[in-house]
């Protein structure tokens, strides 16, 4: 008789054991096995209680981690923005377009010109024309180096893009080897308007502008002349 | 966003010897060429010597456009009357060339005072 | 050149058929402004709405229209706006002198696929005489 109702005892309490795991598995891990009687089986239910404390435990420790990473991760992808968003200022720093005269823009070019810098150069140089609706502009390159075929491209895009936004580009101080790297390319040149120096190009801009600005007037003094002789 | 398209006819402006042309909506093949003819039908009405064409607010000119464009120029030129495109965007002028279209012997304008200017000079310049 | 496959795991932005002129310039309004949604700059939006539009004219030109994929996904770990153009039309018979570079001469055969490519960061075509073209240009910033 008492062995039926300690086995009955046994049942209840293994059938208690599995609604507490199942509880765990599920993710509560507020419950723990009760007990009131102290035997054989008893060992097992602190057992189970223990490990469920170092789950608890454990879980607790790995989610404060991954929290820590999380966090970590999101200052580098903030970091990683301002990296990127510095440099996109650094290379328009480094095109500086300038209102030198009336009508007249300059973009000197200073130091190793890549792709990037180039389109970048190119973006900034036609919307700066556009801004101001001066209709020459000098874009200098005495500085540059060496240009690859790429940026060569990019140059002579520049100068094409101009004209048909109504704005003449004129390209100074081309090196020997940048010389050769356009001819390579293949492109029709008489388009395009080279002088040797800033100062060249400088002096062929005020001679046009002048006859651009002073236009009118010339040709009213011409007329004037055609009615005198 | 504005997906309207309605077959509204663009209105052409004679101002003394120049008509104005100005684009407003995002053209279609037929309306492009629609454009065209009556452009050229309104020189032979008005017997005008310029036209400009203001395309300032094109986000976008493909080959069909920039083609039309260009044929209207040379069209017109051959009826005695020049073709001015005016305010070309940046990225619009700059797509243009990467796709292969430089528009040789169109004459283009910054804006339409510009635009004005470099026909009236023309003009001027003729009978000197 | 890597055939071009379905089963990739990207966001379908929406299909749409090129049936008339005025898709067309629907369907390029709605490209322009995936592009802008992406964060393109505007020349690269302007770049890709060009592209689409000289491929949406080939297909309603050469095929009798066809049908437009649009959708967004991961290449080569950057983020890409992908254009897929499929139609069933006559195809291109010599692929090789389609795709030459008319840079300086014109349009070649009048297709203007090289422009197309120079326009965007991706370029593949497969075409079949008969059966059809497939063109899918992607766009990353």
């Amino acid at each position: 008789m008492t062995a039926k109702i300690e086995f009955e005892n046994s049942k209840k309490r293994i059938e208690h054991i599995e609604d507490v795991l199942s509880s765990v598995a599920a993710g509560d891990l507020d419950v723990r096995v009760e007990t009131t009687i102290e035997d054989d089986l008893t060992g097992v239910e602190e057992a189970i209680n223990i490990l469920i404390e170092d789950l608890t435990y454990e879980l607790k420790q790995s989610k404060k981690m991954r929290e820590e990473l999380e966090e970590k991760l999101s200052k580098i992808e903030e970091q990683q923005n301002t990296i990127l968003r510095q440099q996109d200022d650094l290379l328009e720093l480094s095109s500086p377009v300038t209102k030198v005269w009336d009508n007249i823009l300059i973009l000197p070019v200073i130091g190793t010109l890549d792709s990037q810098r180039a389109q970048i150069m190119m973006e900034n140089l036609l919307h700066k024309i556009v801004e101001t609706g001066c209709t020459i502009s000098i874009l200098d390159i005495t500085g540059v180096p060496t240009v690859d075929t790429q940026v060569a491209n990019h140059l002579l895009k520049t100068v094409t893009s101009a004209r048909l936004l109504g704005a003449d580009c004129i390209i100074s101080g081309i090196s020997p080897a940048i010389a050769q790297t356009i001819v390579h390319l293949g492109i029709d040149l008489s388009v395009i308007r080279t002088k040797a120096t800033l100062q060249d190009a400088m002096i062929y801009s005020m001679r046009k502008n002048r006859q651009l600005v002073d236009g009118k007037i010339k040709t009213e003094h011409a007329e004037n002349e055609e009615i005198e002789n | 966003m504005d997906l309207a398209l309605h077959e509204k006819k663009i209105p052409i402006i004679k101002i003394h010897d120049f008509l104005i042309v100005s684009i407003q909506v995002d053209m279609h093949d037929k309306l492009a060429i629609q454009l065209q003819a009556q452009i050229l039908e309104e020189i032979e009405k008005t017997g005008a010597k310029g036209v400009l064409i203001d395309i300032s607010v094109l986000e976008m000119v493909d080959s069909f456009i920039g083609r039309m464009l260009s044929g209207m120029a040379s069209m017109a030129s051959i009826m005695d009357a020049a073709v001015v495109i005016v305010g070309m965007q940046p990225a619009v002028a700059i797509t243009l060339v990467e796709l292969g279209l430089e528009m040789p012997g169109v004459d283009t304008a910054l804006n339409m005072e510009k635009g004005i200017e470099m026909l009236q000079e023309r003009l001027d310049s003729e009978f000197i | 050149m890597d055939e071009i496959t379905f089963d990739n795991n990207w966001e379908q932005l929406g299909k749409y058929p090129i049936q008339t002129e005025h898709d067309i310039v629907k369907v390029r309004q709605l490209v322009r402004h995936y592009a802008k949604e992406a964060r393109m700059g505007i020349v690269e939006q302007t770049r890709v709405t060009t592209a689409v539009s000289e491929l949406f004219r080939n297909m309603y030109n050469y095929a009798g229209g066809g049908e437009v994929l649009i959708e967004r996904g991961v290449v080569e770990s950057k983020r890409a706006l992908i254009v897929t153009c499929l139609d069933e039309g006559p195809g291109i018979e010599d692929l090789e002198l389609a795709m030459k570079d008319g840079y300086t001469s014109g349009m070649g055969m009048g297709y203007g696929l090289p422009g197309t490519k120079r326009l965007v960061d991706r370029f593949e075509i497969q075409t079949k005489v008969g059966k059809g073209t497939t063109v899918r240009i992607m766009k990353w910033r």
